[in-house]
């Protein structure tokens, strides 16, 4: 029995697989301590499956806790010991200020003040020590340190990546003079070259374990007291750790929830029989986009987060300010705008009648007789198309708009948003979308998915009933997952068949020593590119590599997303990434069970493309094997799916509505 | 006519295919100074050459782009035919700044033109790096290319007069694929919307970037300022004066009376002035509108033949593009009220016949009427990256001995400048230097009653240096620049 637990903003979703089944609890978020919440959902879900705590053989946990501290600045008092002259590397950067035009804009200060800074008396290069660290040295300086009371203490020194020694001696040192602190070593956390980027992930490492710490802790004790296993921890490149090693390394589930969530989306693509599928989550705010390809998420080798360069592996997730309260507004040159301000839940769409008097994506969408008004939408709240109407009017006429035509920009300008977001994440890289699958979640994502469609020429859509609970349902069936990268920077005669398997042995054995499983599946990502180019292209390949295969995947993918290949130029082994996994469970999503509800039908007027139509309105959950004709709308308990003039629907045995492009005659 | 939503979403579809441009660009070039540093640009521009959209990785691009492709406009195109050009007299900025040019067809029909710029490790020329301190003519800043057309055969003659010509063969590929790329996202958009549609929509973006400038302009007061400032030529200082005037909807920049052109390497040919002025009419207004030449059409610049800033063949231009376009905007924001940030790029040339690197160095930002300027940064014409240590001491015979804020350098005041930077570095290898660097001898001012902030330090084994100087640096000899600080704002308290 698995049982998965999701920690997002305003509500807790519990997910538990039994007997092939699944049920699901939502409770509310609880702020101040998060795993008060999710015990409360977890008794939930057990209620409702009437099964005893001892019963669970899996708990996997996704939270939101280092996310929130690192935006909200609460953070342990961190010192951070670097090469001495370079104290400041953090506060420098890279240098650039973060727009362009607005000078003053600053980034975020660093997580550790000037006073917490300390120079470690060492010099390495890239050939190795040039000024030795000398043990008493490295103790002198952790005294030091430790006379400050720091809480965690974060190492970084220059070429790590590559000689860790004294990084090793230091933490040694450190660990002694301040037995209760939490380290974090540069060239263990990231292991990559580039120091600004890899000092500053390991600064947020070190400052963020010891809450991430106390909140473990606090979790395992409620379990324990419900006689609950320890739960399992979802990081942020998708695949579960034991909450021991997510304690001590904070940095590696800074996007645990996401990673929840594209988890979810890439279960339920392979459910519903589709291995490529491009996924977007529409939201209150923001609709959220990855893609999954051959039945896994897409990743990246870094990102930022909240402003912070953040140096691990990720799952790919592409946020875009386009949501269901997503204000549109006229700018100053006549151009009709939508996002990135939001009315969000509250005061939340004028339609919501709550005092919001913008109009917003959800006001066009009501207007245009695509949402219901006689009845409340998802169970909350009752949608006032009047209240609609004035505000879409208003702006309607400050744009010389038609009202009706002002709705349907609205929504236009808001697809165009998210058909962006969707090309950056495909065109963009060289995948062509045409050959993927919609998977539309959120209230309103099902119901934009046909617009959306059309415009990158996809022609399958996906709706599953049940998108509610996706980052839980993503926790039930991930894997467990260890990654370790070395930057290896191997050319010419050095980056040979031999060298690279013995670096993927060394980063497989640490990896499958982690997960305490000798047989954990290794999968191996090389990061390759011209010699003299400073990006990289991630190529995945055998373990035991040669050069000549690494170049030919290289030069086809660099040809794929540049244009070009370069025969004359010698290419460059840059990093080593090793991923070990131990698959996690399966589940079979079950369609909705036979009698469950029943279909309610209706008329209803709309306009789409300046026209007015009349739609079918379906109620409730249509049994599998339905089909269902355009012009349409399926009101599902939480979303909404529009099956547009020139789709056509069925359920599948999932209860998924799957929306079906008809050959144009 | 298209409506205010589909003007809405071709805008949005335009700025990301200059923007997937940029990334080709930069992700797949081999220079420093475009992949690590992003010195490049990309524009699409209508058949009648008005830039029509630009993504902005630096602003000292930002006006200098459309004599670009003025220079190529009269040529006789066809379906897969490129130009070249770096020539300042004939579209170019200086001469490391290399330009290529592809008109798009839809059919027989010429539609667009895609173009960018991309600042070139070396072009030639006696010095390493192509930025010499000391030129005193155009010819000894490196390779002249007046506009010619970019093929086989100019790929190879063209790279062989210039260090590395495997590097640059490899870099001006990333720049031809960068308007392939261009062409193809255009096609698809024609596919998508109707060619009619996209003509319309050229057109329609230029008058909104205009529309939105102006609504702008009708905001700020209504009268004249004045400003002036200082270069810090080798003989001496020259001076910028400046007239501004907001008349309604529409803003005059008037140099006249600045220095005439000079024999060192600060003169800019009149678009770099031109990118300047439009870099600060950006911070005036809203940094929102899109980087279109309409968003220009409200402003007039003029700057006399034969001054600093309007400077005739065959004048030596390479510092004007970096440091004069700098103080250029300095002016303009003086007058408007702004303290000022450090003013210059800080060039640091290094290099010998087989290496060549180049790097600009961040400082103190001015600060605001409502914040302290940020430390470290690029503050005005130049936006690009730091070469990170580990990659800089794996690529070249240099050894970063400090890096670190200048603390204290920046002017005291309510609100306080950003701190310059202090950076020293170790030659492990003979190698030429080249420095051109500005805001040495007067630091930045500051405004309304805030002091200025600290003027920069070049040093040699400790013996300080002119702003603009070459030389040689021994194994073992360090190099050590310390960036000014920004002015500060208000009176301290």
């Amino acid at each position: 029995m698995l049982l998965g637990v999701d920690v997002g903003g305003t509500f807790t979703d519990a997910v538990l697989a039994v007997d092939g089944r699944l049920v699901t609890a939502k409770t509310p978020t609880t702020p101040k301590d998060q795993s008060e919440g999710v015990m409360t959902a977890v008794e939930a879900v057990l209620k409702r499956a009437e099964r005893s705590p001892r019963e669970v053989s899996a708990f996997a946990h996704g939270m939101t806790v280092a996310t929130n501290a690192l935006l909200e600045g609460r953070v342990a008092r961190t010192a951070l010991v670097v090469t001495e002259g370079f104290t400041d590397l953090i506060a420098l950067g890279r240098q650039n200020r973060p727009q362009l035009y607005r000078l003053c804009a600053a980034w975020p200060a660093p997580l550790v003040p000037d006073e917490l800074r300390f120079g470690a008396p060492e010099r390495t290069t890239p050939e190795g020590a040039l000024d030795r660290l000398e043990p008493q040295a490295a103790r002198a300086l952790a005294d030091k340190v430790a006379e400050q009371s720091p809480d965690a203490v974060a190492v970084a020194l220059l070429h790590s990546y590559r000689h860790p020694e004294h990084e090793r001696l230091l933490g040694e040192a450190l660990a002694e003079a301040l037995p209760d602190a939490h380290i974090s070593l540069s060239h263990e956390v990231v292991g990559t070259f580039r120091e600004f980027e890899r000092a500053a992930t390991t600064e947020i490492d070190a400052a963020l374990s010891p809450l991430l710490r106390s909140y473990l802790r606090q979790l395992v004790s409620r379990a324990e007291a419900q006689e609950l296993l320890e739960p399992a921890i979802m990081q942020s490149n998708g695949g579960l750790i034991d909450a021991e090693t997510a304690a001590e390394h904070a940095s590696w589930t800074v996007l645990s929830g996401p990673a929840g969530g594209t988890s979810g989306a890439a279960f339920i693509a392979a459910q519903v029989g589709s291995e490529d599928a491009l996924c977007f989550d529409m939201g209150g705010t923001s609709c959220d986009v990855c893609v999954v390809e051959g039945g896994s998420v897409h990743e990246r080798g870094s990102g930022w987060v909240a402003g912070r360069p953040l140096a691990l592996p990720m799952v790919a997730v592409h946020t875009v300010g386009a949501g269901g309260g997503s204000i549109a507004w006229r700018d100053a040159g006549g151009a009709l705008r939508v996002g990135p301000r939001s009315a969000g839940a509250d005061p939340g769409p004028a339609c919501y009648g709550r005092g919001g008097n913008e109009p917003t994506v959800t006001d066009a969408n009501l207007m245009l007789g695509y949402l219901p008004s006689d009845v409340a939408l998802g169970a909350e709240v009752q949608l006032d198309r009047r209240l609609a109407e004035e505000a879409v009017g208003e702006l309607a006429r400050s744009l010389e708009l038609k009202p009706m035509a002002c709705a349907e920009g609205i929504v236009r300008v808001a697809n165009a948003e998210m058909v962006r977001a969707l090309r950056v994440m495909t065109v963009e890289r060289g995948v062509d979308p045409r050959r993927f699958a919609l998977l539309a979640f959120g209230g309103a994502g099902p119901l934009h998915a046909p617009a959306i469609a059309e415009e990158l020429g996809i022609t399958e859509i996906l709706c599953p009933a049940a998108s509610g609970v996706l980052a839980a349902l993503g926790l039930v069936v991930s894997p467990r997952r260890r990654d370790a990268q070395r930057t290896v920077l191997l050319s010419g005669d050095e980056l040979t068949r031999e060298r690279v398997s013995e670096v993927v042995a060394e980063l497989a054995r640490a990896g499958r020593d982690a997960l305490k499983d000798g047989d954990a599946e290794i999968a191996a990502t090389y990061e390759l590119r011209y010699r003299g180019q400073a990006f990289e292209l991630p190529v995945e390949a055998d373990a035991d590599c040669g050069p000549g295969e690494l170049r030919e995947a290289f030069e086809a993918l660099h040809e794929e997303r540049y244009g070009y290949r370069d025969a004359d130029q010698e290419i460059e082994l840059v990093t080593i990434r090793v991923s070990t996994a131990v698959p996690g469970a399966t589940v079979e999503l079950a369609g909705p069970e036979p009698g469950q509800g029943s279909l309610e039908r209706g008329r209803r007027e709309a306009v789409l493309h300046g026209e007015r139509l009349e739609l079918e309105t379906l109620r409730g959950l249509p049994a599998p094997g339905a089909k269902i004709a355009s012009p349409a709308v399926v009101e599902l308990p939480s979303s909404t799916v529009l099956v547009a003039p020139g789709w056509s629907g069925e359920v599948d045995p999932t209860g998924t509505i799957r929306l079906v492009r008809e050959e144009r005659g | 006519m298209i409506d205010p939503v589909e003007l809405q979403v071709l805008t949005g579809a335009l700025r990301a295919v200059c923007e997937e441009m940029g990334a080709v660009l930069i992700r797949s070039a081999h220079s420093a100074n475009i992949k690590e540093r992003r010195d490049a640009s990309t524009a699409l521009f209508d058949p009648a050459g008005q830039m029509v959209m630009q993504a902005e990785h630096i602003p000292v691009h930002l006006g200098a782009m459309p004599s670009a492709v003025a220079a190529v406009l009269e040529e006789e195109h066809a379906p897969g035919r490129s130009w070249i050009l770096n020539d300042p007299y004939r579209g170019g900025t200086h001469l490391p700044d290399i330009t290529v040019i592809t008109p798009i067809y839809a059919g027989e029909e010429l539609v667009a033109f895609a173009a960018n710029r991309a600042h070139h490790a070396d072009v030639g020329g006696p010095t390493p790096g192509s930025m010499p301190a000391d030129s005193r003519t155009l010819d000894e800043e490196g390779v002249i290319i007046p506009p010619r057309v970019l093929d086989d055969e100019a790929l190879s003659e063209l790279s062989a007069q210039m260090r590395r010509p495997e590097q640059r063969r490899a870099d001006l590929r990333a720049q031809l694929a960068a308007n392939r790329l261009a062409a193809r996202r255009l096609a698809e958009l024609v596919q998508r919307a109707g060619l009619e549609t996209v003509k319309q929509a050229f057109k329609e973006v230029l008058d909104y970037a205009e529309r939105r400038t102006r609504a702008c302009l009708e905001e700020l007061e209504d009268g004249s300022r004045r400003g002036r400032d200082v270069l810090e030529g080798a003989d001496g200082d020259l001076e910028l004066v400046l007239e501004a005037t907001v008349e309604g909807d529409r803003l005059i920049l008037d140099f006249s009376g600045s220095a005439a052109q000079h024999d060192g390497n600060l003169n800019c040919p009149l678009a770099v002035t031109q990118s300047a002025c439009y870099f600060a009419l950006r911070v005036l207004t809203d940094p929102d509108i899109p980087a279109s030449a309409g968003a220009y059409r409200p402003v007039e610049v003029i700057a006399p033949e034969g001054s600093l800033l309007n400077a005739r063949p065959p004048a030596a231009v390479v510092g004007g593009n970096v440091e004069t376009s700098s103080r250029v905007a300095d002016v303009i924001l003086g007058a408007f009220g702004h303290a000022l940030g450090q003013g210059t790029m800080n060039n640091v040339t290094l290099g010998s016949e087989d290496v060549v690197y180049y790097e600009t160095i961040g400082g103190g930002q001015g600060a605001c009427a409502d914040a302290d300027g940020p430390s470290g940064v690029h503050v005005a014409m130049s936006n690009t990256l730091n070469t990170p240590i580990e990659a800089l001491e794996l690529e070249f015979p240099l050894r970063v001995v400090e890096y670190a804020l200048r603390r204290g350098s920046g002017g005291e005041g309510r609100q306080r400048g950003g701190d310059g930077v202090v950076r020293e570095l170790e030659a492990i290898a003979p190698l030429h230097y080249s420095l051109i660097t500005e805001r040495r001898r007067h630091g930045p001012p500051g405004a309304a009653g805030g002091k200025p902030g600290a003027p920069g330090r070049n040093l040699l084994d400790g013996q300080e240096l002119e702003p603009k100087s070459i030389g040689r640096l021994q194994e073992g000899q360090r190099l050590r620049i310390e960036t000014p600080g920004g002015g500060g704002y208000g009176a301290p308290e």
